[in-house]
């Protein structure tokens, strides 16, 4: 699984999609060749306000209403799902992806089954661009607060009496595979399980309100269909900002979690998640929005709605707010494979990752899958889907064949972030660039906005791999690329009319180190030359191989 | 394969006008153009629904630390807080660490929050 060499040839192209932080929202989607090795899957996760993604709010509405009617001895009551949430998911390790993704597929094709709809696969809530609890989603059974809820949930008592039997008896006939990982868990007894239900703590000799993973059906959700909006702090944490730097990390693993895509290892998937440390994406938006959904902060000290809990699933937002987090994974996979770039444990973590064992699942038939390890599950292929395009698709560099239009010469595009644009050029190429005896064989095309009587400054230099504190560079700098200029009266320019500019790299040793690695991150800026003026924003960057 | 990463000090520890502890750290070098700046924080054990809010001093958040799915009682884990490059003035930042629960808002104590660190990324 993991790959560690590059795919790519000196010939090969490679083509960047970094976007703007502040504007990728508003990049289009169409005309890109989105790297997805499901081009073909049979089921599509559409955005929840796209027409396909309202179409499965439909099924999963008639879904949930015909799983609450089940009996709780049945694995497919909506009840009895979330149980296996609080009985073996985890979080603030490694496996806090893969498991869900199971987790996730099975109950899809449950969801499928009891619906009627064949087609049927969750849609996805991209709260980066829509940060709030999209409308659907009070809707009918589609909350917890509605009146079919009630029969269950309308006090603990009731909640109580129509639960517990049915679980106590699974609990007994749970097998000591199952009972070794609930006691890794801490639930070396169903009672201990239950208080996390019922918030009661045993040191304190007392409930805890706040740890109550209950709620009632009138408080199961915090936010309403007239306050569905974010607060300051929760859209941070789902911000364009957050969410790139979540999906910066170029190792699948790293015990410095700050480089890792993935939260702590550890040796279990129970092992509890207190001492761990939690990646961006899991321990921000992931978690943020699952706190804030439920009243964090709002209603304190709780008892909270169910989104804050490990009875979570009992709110039908949650399989889509974790379809968000699994589509994001995916983001970040075809990411690391458009770069080349190992996008699975190490071939030392692998048979530790691989192998962790999912003993609680249950299928769309509503049968206990048994023993299901990682790796069974951590192809999005096992369940046959693809995500329609979402905020984090445009960070993805995508491969291409295509051949230059003037010639089969190697190109590769960056576009800007930060009016840096970033490229990924292989370091052959840099190094044959530099032994070159005879002027640059790598030329960089960059496209400006023209200036305007506003903004009049007409002459850049341009810098290459120049460090941050550099904003000037003269000719003998050895970031310094050449100076483009404009021409002519300013006024004439179109608003947002852009010119391009063919740049020769420098060939400077200094601008170009640790080419020990497949591809070089390249970084091109342009500054106001002479050391005044105002600094357009780069539009776009190409290298050529020429 | 560019491993960029500097384990930072941090010092100068003081309470400030406003709730919070005020926590100043400071980066061991200037960055390049092609690395960010992270801090990570390791909390002790917390109340369900309690949360860390950071912000600079001029009241900037920089991120609200919300844990989930740690049973009560239990450390609540180490955190990674992204850090807009423009709130580092002379490679310098200070944060402010705010414990939130109920309405009220006050300084963490060291067992709440227990280490912080600033840290310098690749991007």
């Amino acid at each position: 699984m993991p790959k560690t060499t590059s795919p790519f040839t000196r010939r090969d192209f490679l083509k960047t999609g970094v976007a703007a932080a502040a504007g990728a929202a508003s990049l289009p989607l169409t005309g890109r060749a989105f790297i997805s090795p499901m081009q073909t899957a049979k089921y599509t996760r559409y955005n929840v306000m796209s027409p396909g993604g309202q179409k499965a709010l439909q099924s999963y509405a008639v879904a949930v209403d015909r799983m609450l009617k089940l009996p709780p001895t049945q694995p497919q009551n909506w009840f009895r799902n979330a149980f296996i949430h609080i009985m073996d998911c985890p979080h603030g390790n490694w496996w806090f992806y893969v498991w869900h993704r199971g987790f996730m597929g099975f109950f899809e094709e449950t969801v499928r089954n009891i619906s009627g709809d064949s087609s049927f696969a969750f849609p996805y809530w991209d709260w980066t661009r829509l940060p709030e609890i999209p409308t659907g989603m009070f809707d009918g059974p589609l909350t917890p607060t509605d009146l079919r809820f009630e029969p269950y949930t309308r006090n603990f008592s009731v909640f109580t009496s129509f639960i517990q039997p049915a679980m106590m008896s699974y609990w007994n006939s749970l097998n000591p595979a199952q009972r070794v990982q609930l006691n890794t868990r801490g639930y070396t007894s169903f009672d201990l399980m239950w208080n996390d239900i019922s918030g009661y703590s045993p040191s304190l000799k007392q409930g805890v309100s706040g740890n109550m993973a209950y709620a009632i059906t009138c408080g199961s959700r915090y936010l309403s269909r007239d306050n569905r909006g974010f607060d300051a702090r929760t859209n941070y944490a789902v911000s364009q900002f957050i969410i790139d730097s979540g999906l910066a990390p170029t190792q699948f693993y790293n015990p410095d979690v700050s480089l890792s895509f993935n939260s702590a290892k550890t040796p279990s998937h129970n092992s509890p998640a207190g001492a761990n440390s939690f990646s961006i994406l899991e321990g921000y938006p992931h978690n943020k929005v699952h706190n804030y959904i439920g009243g964090v902060g709002p209603i304190d000290p709780g008892p909270y709605g169910n989104m804050t809990n490990f009875l979570s699933p009992v709110d039908p937002i949650f399989f889509l707010h974790h379809s968000n987090m699994d589509r994001l994974w995916d983001v970040w996979t075809r990411k690391q494979q458009a770069r080349g770039l190992p996008w699975g444990p190490s071939p030392a973590d692998k048979p530790a990752y691989d192998g962790e064992l999912f003993l609680f699942y249950v299928n769309g038939r509503g049968e206990y899958v048994g023993t299901t390890r990682a790796i069974d599950v951590f192809s999005m292929q096992r369940f046959d889907y693809k995500y329609e395009p979402g905020y984090g698709d445009d960070l993805i560099e995508t491969t291409t064949s295509a051949v230059d239009d003037k010639g089969s010469k190697a190109r590769i595009r960056g576009v800007v972030r930060a009016n840096t644009a970033t490229l990924a050029v292989p370091s052959n190429s840099i190094r044959e660039h530099l032994a070159e005896p005879r002027g640059a064989s790598l030329v960089a095309e960059i496209s400006v906005p023209h200036p305007t009587d506003s903004s009049p400054t007409r002459e850049f230099d341009v810098l290459v791999n120049a460090p941050a504190g550099v904003t000037t560079a003269d000719v003998n700098s050895p970031y310094y690329a050449g100076t483009i200029a404009f021409f002519g009266n300013m006024s004439h320019a179109h608003p947002g009319a852009e010119a391009r500019f063919a740049v020769p790299l420098p060939k400077s040793p200094q601008a170009f180190q640790n080419l020990g690695a497949v591809n070089s991150t390249v970084n091109i800026r342009i500054v106001p030359a002479h050391g005044r003026g105002r600094t357009p924003i780069i539009k776009s960057a190409i290298v050529r191989s020429v | 394969m560019f491993i960029l990463v500097e384990t930072l000090f941090y010092f100068a520890l003081a309470i400030q006008a406003g709730p919070g502890r005020v926590v100043e750290l400071v980066l061991p070098r200037d960055l390049s153009a092609n690395e960010g700046v992270v801090l990570e924080v390791k909390l002790g054990a917390i109340a369900s629904g309690a949360e860390i809010e950071i912000e600079t001093k001029t009241g900037r958040t920089l991120g609200v630390i919300s844990p989930h799915g740690i049973r009560a009682g239990n450390e609540a884990g180490t955190y990674v807080v992204p850090v807009p490059p423009e709130v580092i003035a002379n490679n310098r930042v200070s944060v402010r660490l705010i414990h939130s629960f109920q309405s009220r808002r006050r300084a963490p104590t060291n067992k709440e929050v227990k280490d912080i660190r600033l840290k310098i990324t690749p991007r």
